[in-house]
């Protein structure tokens, strides 16, 4: 039987992409959908941490060890989306002795670098640590962008000749007996980039393997083939503050809690997290109690925190899962390993694997794995190099680090975009075309918005996860109209409206969390500017009734 | 063995002084004062800044260099935003920063309580101590605009010579060509006899009180080039009963902060502070007659240092008039006075540093008590001058444009004489219209002090005199020369 596509990947979050880009530099053609943009999931959803492996050091000494591993290879093949920050578990005066001995002890052992400051020496490093922090432990903790590094390790298995089918929702999986040969998908807006108003249609995939790696949603891709894959879903809430109160990773050194770490990402800093377990991965409360302890916690740790301004809040859930029988009642206690499902070895159920557990920091191992028994599955005897191969962007190191052009912008505007370009800095910047800045708060220019487009169609949040534009403290209430207007004339006004309000929305879903103070100032500012120059609290355009232009008159 | 077993905070052993036995059981060492050996990063935060952002733009809006200067970003980027695009380590401030005026409208116009011009001086002094070269003819120039203090007492030495080589058309070519300092402007001209050589031959104070007592800031212009703004304060306060203090001083720093030199201002700073707290000591209020340099000590001094008393030097500082209508009955002491017909009508034109002190209509109103001034307010536009920042070549026309509206009013107003009481802005005003300019003071002067060139009004100063002193009263009568 002729298959499509000789492997396809449910899930386009940091597991799915990582093992598209393995599979497609193996030679192995692959197929990847995703029922949202890349990142939708729990990728785009965690507070953007590059383990040093210290947070595992004590409890879960294999998971630290692979990720100061993981930590080394990504700074290399991942340069322009890692931070080096450094980090910092920070042990008040009420937190263990012993506890920060055997972290120390914990980190050595995993080979983890890791040196013991004084509270002084902790505060000279970061300012605005409490007065009463009574000692630390740095180590090699860094800040990564989930959304970049995701989307490269896409473009990268596009260009070894991948297919990446976003809003592609996998509908039913195609079982003939004891193997499955594929799925049903429905396109949004047909196949291929996206473009709102187009109509959705439908397309069965087949291939020689499917690799589910949707993370929480496995168990519901399973039972699509009456298989239980049984996840735990367990969600946690970030907090984005408006600017860096750190400028490094800031862990608590205790065993283990909700709300202990603040990483510095980007323009922002991100508070994290909390840990419970949901029963529906798409639908679970979002508490305002969960920021407020949040906040009140981390403050313990960096006092200025309480009086800062926030501009987002989101949750996220994480893919735990821990083999049948183990019984953990607290989710905090599941392990963070992540386990491969061969459904055939387990269930009897041929042409399928099933990927849960695992964390951001090893997305590349867990792809690595992965591949390894796909490729073994399908006879294919090609080798890893993902740990060596630079991802699109950090091919070229020195870009970032001397000679960085400036393309006729300011400074930070100029620094910013060369960050989170990297070596494609020059192919997207250098331009011929007026190049104003699009976004003010996160210094997004236009030709960083048009390269975005070129990527993923009509699609602005697709655009807004490639550059940051409108992630900044206004949260689109002053750049969603000019990224909109960024698709005319390539798209019509009635696909750019409908693009402009999707993206608004999204942003609107995380500062409903953070309506107080400056926050609620900037949104009461966005609403009377949209409303005042676009009519957008009731735009009699958008209405059902046709405007009789008649009415109005010459404007004399 | 482990540095995990290191102590759990090193702080630093007192170093307390015995100081006799009693006490010493007592207290034991329980009450040390820990000695802070790191600087404390948080002093100047400017996170709330950018915090407290929401992006409206007024800023912009606010700033007369933006209004006529496309390629200018305006204050909302050079403060916030850049605040917060930039990385800790990043040393790279864009360079038009150095566009901006220092006018600290923005400060006025935001309605979130930004500290934009703190942001701003903060990065102009980062670009200029990271990205410009420091044998460059901008920084060389910039300095030597900054420090005119040091460079004023030369040239009072020899006033006349060095009025004469000003004065010249080859310096003026060569200073642009060399310095880059406009041509189109007449450097201004230097005193015979500075301020406090005139001080020092009067024999100081002429009135001894101890309950009324000012600290006189002089400022550099009216020391060196304007010494009649500094007599007139003298004789006015004087004349309601004030003992008048000059300290030592040094420049208040603005022209410094506009261009970048932080450390230059510190320094000048730090010496205005300790003798301004001694005079506030011996009971004095800070009084200046320059707008901007009791702008300087009463905001830019809070924002940027944090030398022991500078928070109450800033709380104790005036300025001349606003404190003359706070403490006496101004209005009421000019009512029935007149003055010479050179005080006719008056273009006046309130300096962007008095309107963020909220000053900006006091001196239309003390005008109006005094018979036969018609004071005309020309409206709310910046001069444009800025003070040092018109003076350099490369900004004389926006220095021109942004000016041309204050410009246009004074001609409309039916005038031919201006007022400000801002320096540089004087020297705008002049420079665009070819008005002779004076200082309030020297109209407060001649309304009041009879020598000064107008009629005496005996009843309301005498009143506001008999009830504020006892035995240090004047009776002083105006008969020093000058």
């Amino acid at each position: 039987m002729a298959h499509n596509t000789a492997v396809l990947v449910l899930g386009g979050g940091s597991t799915g992409c990582g093992i598209a880009r393995d599979l497609a530099m193996r030679g192995v053609d692959v197929t990847l959908v995703e029922r949202g943009n890349l990142t939708d999931g729990t990728t785009g959803r965690m507070h953007g941490l590059l383990h040093s492996g210290g947070r595992y050091a004590v409890s879960d000494q294999a998971s630290a060890t692979e990720c100061i591993e993981e930590n080394e290879i990504l700074r290399d093949i991942a340069s322009h989306c890692v931070e080096e920050t450094g980090g910092l578990f920070v042990q008040r005066p009420e937190d263990s002795d012993e506890y920060l001995q055997k972290k120390l002890e914990g980190c050595r052992d995993c080979g983890i670098p890791a040196t013991v400051l004084s509270g002084r020496e902790a505060r000279e490093v970061e300012p605005y640590l409490a007065k009463d922090v009574s000692r630390a432990i740095q180590v090699p903790d860094g800040a990564v962008d989930p959304f970049r590094l995701c989307v490269a390790n896409a473009l990268d298995a596009e260009r070894h000749g991948a297919r990446v089918e976003t809003h592609a929702e996998v509908i039913d999986l195609l079982r003939e007996g004891d193997d499955i040969y594929g799925v049903e998908v429905r396109h949004d807006s047909g196949p291929g980039k996206r473009t709102h108003k187009s109509p959705g249609t439908t397309e069965e995939i087949t291939a020689e393997y499917v690799v589910n790696a949707t993370g929480a949603w496995a168990g519901q891709i399973g039972a699509m083939a009456d298989l239980d894959v049984a996840v735990r879903p367990s969600k946690g809430v970030m907090t984005i503050m408006n600017v860096r109160q750190v400028d490094t990773v800031i862990n608590r050194c205790r065993p283990k809690g909700d709300a202990d770490i603040i990483v510095p990402h980007e323009t922002t800093a991100i508070l994290g997290t909390t840990d419970e377990e949901v029963a529906d991965p798409d639908d679970y409360p979002e508490e305002q109690w969960e920021v407020d302890m949040m906040i009140d916690t981390l403050s313990e740790l960096v006092p200025i925190i309480e009086e800062a301004r926030t501009i987002r809040s989101f949750w996220g859930v994480r893919p735990l899962y821990e083999p049948p029988g183990t019984g953990t009642q607290d989710p905090t206690d599941i392990t963070r390993d992540f386990f491969l499902l061969d459904h055939d070895e387990r269930d009897g159920v041929s042409g399928m694997s099933s990927i849960v557990g695992g964390k951001f920091t090893t997305y590349r191992a867990m792809a690595e794995e992965i591949t390894d028994h796909v490729c073994e599955k399908l006879g294919v005897s090609a080798t890893c190099a993902t740990a060596e191969e630079p991802l699109p962007g950090s091919e070229d190191i020195s870009v970032l680090e001397e000679g960085m052009d400036n393309f006729g912008l300011r400074s930070p505007v100029a620094r910013r975009s060369n960050q989170r370009l990297g070596s494609r800095a020059a192919d997207v910047l250098e331009t011929d075309e007026p190049n104003p800045v699009v976004c003010q708060c996160e210094g997004v220019t236009r030709a960083e918005v048009q390269d975005a487009i070129g990527q993923s169609g009509s699609d602005l949040n697709a655009v807004r996860i490639r550059t940051r534009a409108s992630m900044g403290n206004c949260q689109g209430g002053f750049c969603c109209q000019n990224m909109a207007t960024e698709l005319h004339p390539r798209y019509d006004e009635e696909t750019v409206r409908e693009a402009l309000d999707e993206l608004f929305q999204e942003r609107w879903k995380g500062e409903r969390h953070a309506l107080w103070g400056e926050q609620l100032s900037q949104a009461m500012l966005n609403y009377a500017l949209h409303a005042t120059t676009m009519n957008r609290d009731n735009d009699p355009a958008s209405g059902a009734t046709q405007i009789d232009y008649a009415q109005f008159d010459g404007g004399a | 063995m482990s540095d995990a077993q290191r102590p759990i905070d090193d702080s630093v052993p007192s170093e307390q002084p015995s100081t006799g036995g009693a006490d010493e059981d007592d207290s034991g060492n329980d009450e040390f004062e820990p000695v802070q050996v790191f600087p404390e990063a948080e002093e100047m935060d400017l996170r709330p800044g950018a915090d407290n952002c929401y992006k409206c733009s007024t800023c912009d809006t606010n700033c007369p260099v933006a209004e006529v200067d496309d390629e200018f970003p305006g204050p909302k980027f050079q403060g916030p935003e850049q605040w917060r695009l930039k990385r800790q380590d990043d040393h790279d401030i864009d360079e038009s920063v150095m566009k901006c005026s220092n006018c600290m409208r923005c400060d006025s116009a935001c309605p979130s309580s930004v500290p934009l011009s703190q942001m701003h001086n903060t990065a102009r002094a980062e670009y200029v101590e990271e990205n410009m070269s420091k044998f460059s003819r901008e920084y060389l120039r910039n300095r030597m605009l900054a420090n005119y203090r040091r460079l004023a007492p030369l040239a009072s030495m020899f006033p006349r010579t060095a009025n004469f080589v000003m004065g010249l058309s080859v310096t003026k070519w060569l200073g642009e060509k060399t310095l880059g300092i406009t041509s189109e402007r007449d450097l201004p001209t230097f005193a015979t006899e500075t301020f406090r050589e005139w001080w020092t031959d009067r024999g100081g104070a002429k009135v001894q009180n101890e309950n009324k007592r000012i600290a006189y800031f002089h400022g550099c212009y009216s020391n060196y080039n304007t010494p009649e703004v500094a007599k007139a304060l003298v004789r006015v306060y004087e004349h309601f009963g004030y003992e008048v203090m000059v300290p030592e001083q040094s420049c208040s720093g603005t022209p410094m902060f506009a261009n970048g030199m932080l450390e230059d201002a510190r320094r000048a700073a730090e010496t205005n502070v300790r003798e301004l707290a001694a005079a506030i000591e011996d009971g004095a209020d800070v009084i200046a007659s320059c707008s901007s340099c009791s702008m300087s000590i009463r905001q830019e001094y809070p924002e940027l240092f944090d030398f022991e008393d500078t928070e109450t030097v800033a709380a104790n500082t005036w300025d001349a008039v606003e404190y003359l209508r706070v403490h006496e009955d101004l209005t009421g002491a000019l009512e029935n006075t007149t003055v010479d017909d050179e005080f006719d009508d008056m273009a006046y034109h309130a300096p962007c540093h008095s309107r963020n002190q909220g000053l900006d209509g006091q001196t239309i109103e003390v005008m109006d008590a005094i018979d036969g001034i018609d004071a005309h307010d020309v409206g709310d536009s910046c001069s444009g001058i800025s003070g040092t920042y018109g003076w350099k070549e490369e900004n004389y026309e926006t220095s021109m444009k942004i000016g041309e509206e204050m410009f246009e009013h004074m001609d409309e107003a039916e005038a031919e004489t201006g007022l400000t009481e801002c320096p540089t802005c004087s020297m705008q005003m002049e420079h665009g219209t070819g008005y002779e300019i004076k200082h309030t003071l020297e109209v407060l002067e001649a309304a009041l002090v009879s020598d000064g060139g107008g009629s005496h009004a005996e009843t309301g100063a005498s009143s506001s005199l008999g009830e504020a002193e006892g035995e240090g009263k004047s009776t002083e009568t105006g008969t020093e020369s000058d």
